[in-house]
């Protein structure tokens, strides 16, 4: 059956996107922003701006390991030919 | 070297990776279940734009304060220690997805789900502007003249609008919405704020003007696995094969027998309205999200054609089959009661809930230190958290220990709203008043100024060993 390239699209960044958004919800209920940032490079972050990158940081990550994943899942015959 | 070519199985992959989609134009329906579905989203839309706009007790009445760390529901306030409640909420979430699924199949999808719901929007702004189906589907075949820019230009441009206004919606449940509302007039949003209705707003057109359809078939996850909860008695919607077979077309008024011909006169409408693009003849697909379409569509031809309705209706496979369909079944009852054990915890935790919250940690350096009086003195942590909207002032007691003397620093701590308090307070006692080396007794705080305001919490004073022997 053929894959259309959308539900690979969709595989790729919509599972991580969902995970991202999860993983930011579970992580920013348990750790107040103010006290993860205070000690780095960005204190005057606010929190929206807090919640941002770390959901965008937490979607890097998943968006990574979906894009391996996707990689690795590919048939390896291919790599013979020409 | 060989001759010998292995087909790999991702040639076929690749070669149909970039097979088109077929645009869906869904034709235009009227009838019970469009109105139904009609009233559904005008109410969920309503509800969406609306609720921000709502105010209770001077502030707004829903309201996600991230920035605070509280959520708003008109007089409740829920902090992120009560997490907890989110996953409650999410379990009854699932509980009546399962419930109403396995009643009659995708309620959800097909009447409140918001990519239903917006995507329905999005379809009417386009019939506006673009006429029915077949005037959408000649334009798109036309070539480009400024007549057919013009229209796809205002259709685009009302639905960015319309995007927009959605997007700024969703961040107002966040920041609060007239404030948000004075910023944009005023161009001075800040960055954050900025980029979320932006991104709420692509994706809602992206979602619900662009993919549709493809949503459901790819990115639902619901869609997948409906089949674990639907069964022969689930009221699904189906195409009655038995009478409609033979299909084929025929004039008006024709009793179908006499043709030797079915009930179903192929005019392909059911697969006109279908938002998904299939064939509900087909039988049961996963891409159908049972928006009930077809069955209006087909009943509004039945009535032309003087057949009785329900070729296409909401039926069981049992009664398809002819046999009776049961609707109060174990998994019902079961689904039912995991739902309503769930509501009523959440209830009861949500109405005995304690605002105020004391710990009591003890020092732990020093078991205990004679003063120079010759008091035994231990020391303690309390830790006073306040879920209450505003500050509060508590006074501290203690209960239990007797001749206890209690020293604290200052008369009294204050707790700002949402904030945890560490307050230090020392507890002396006589050890000629002791009979044992340790005894339990009770820190109590209260605030003078709002009575019901209190909290208790248990402790253990420790003096020396010689205490414990008796003498």
């Amino acid at each position: 059956m053929a894959i259309p390239v959308i539900q690979k699209a969709v595989a790729i960044f919509w599972s991580s996107f969902i995970m991202a958004g999860v993983a930011t919800l579970v992580f920013f209920a348990v750790f107040d922003p103010f006290e993860l940032i205070a000690p780095t490079w960005f204190p005057n972050l606010s929190r929206l701006g807090a919640y941002s990158i770390g959901f965008f940081l937490f979607w890097m990550l998943t968006l990574s390991t979906s894009l391996l994943t996707s990689f690795f899942q590919r048939p390896v015959e291919q790599f013979n030919k020409s | 070297m060989s001759e010998r070519r292995v087909e790999s199985p991702s040639d076929d992959v690749d070669r149909q990776l970039y097979a088109k989609r077929q645009k869906i134009y869904p034709r235009e329906v009227h009838g019970i279940f469009a109105l139904l579905r009609t009233s559904a989203v005008l109410l969920l839309l309503g509800l969406y734009y609306f609720s921000p706009w709502l105010y209770w007790d001077g502030r707004q009445a829903i309201l996600f304060d991230l920035p605070e760390r509280k959520f708003y529901l008109f007089d409740l306030i829920i902090w992120p220690q009560d997490f907890i409640y989110l996953s409650a909420l999410l379990i009854i979430a699932a509980m009546s997805l399962f419930f109403f699924t396995a009643l009659a199949g995708r309620l959800w999808c097909g009447y409140a789900c918001p990519q239903t719901v917006w995507t329905e929007a999005f379809l009417w702004i386009e019939r506006k502007i673009e006429g029915s189906r077949q005037k959408q589907i000649k334009r798109d075949k036309a070539p480009l003249t400024l007549n057919k820019f013009v229209v796809k230009a205002s259709k685009h441009a009302v639905w960015i609008l319309f995007s927009l206004w959605t997007g700024f919606t969703f961040v107002g449940y966040f920041t609060p919405i007239l404030e948000l509302a004075n910023k944009i007039v005023h161009f001075n949003t800040g960055p954050w704020e900025t980029f979320w209705v932006l991104f709420y707003g692509l994706a809602t057109y992206g979602n619900a003007g662009w993919l549709r359809e493809q949503v459901c078939i790819y990115m639902c996850p619901y869609a997948r696995f409906q089949s674990a909860m639907v069964d022969a008695n689930t009221l699904i919607i189906s195409y009655d094969s038995v009478r409609g077979e033979p299909r084929g077309p025929r004039k008006k008024g024709i009793d179908p027998a006499d043709v030797e011909l079915g009930s179903c006169i192929d005019c392909t409408i059911c697969v006109q309205v279908c938002p998904t693009g299939i064939d509900i003849r087909d039988g049961l697909q996963y891409q159908c999200i049972g928006c009930a379409a077809c069955i209006d569509a087909c009943d509004d031809v039945m009535e032309k054609m003087n057949y009785p309705k329900g070729l296409i209706r909401y039926t069981t496979q049992k009664a398809l089959a002819g046999e009776d369909t049961h609707v109060l079944r174990p998994r019902m009852f079961v689904y039912a009661g995991l739902m309503i054990v769930v509501v009523t915890a959440v209830l009861f935790g949500l109405l005995t809930r304690d605002v105020i919250g004391l710990d009591v940690i003890r020092d732990r350096n020093a078991l205990y230190r004679e003063t120079g009086d010759g008091l035994i003195e231990n020391v303690y942590t309390l830790k006073i958290v306040n879920m209450d909207g505003e500050a509060h002032v508590f006074d501290v007691d203690i209960d239990g220990l007797d001749g206890a003397q209690l020293v604290e620093d200052g008369d009294s701590v204050e707790v700002e709203s949402g904030r945890v308090v560490s307050y230090v307070v020392r507890v002396q006692v006589d050890p000629n008043r002791m009979t044992q080396q340790s005894s339990d007794f009770m820190f109590r705080i209260h605030s003078p100024t709002a009575p019901g305001l209190d909290a208790e919490e248990n402790a253990r004073f420790v003096g020396p060993r010689w205490l414990g022997t008796g003498s």
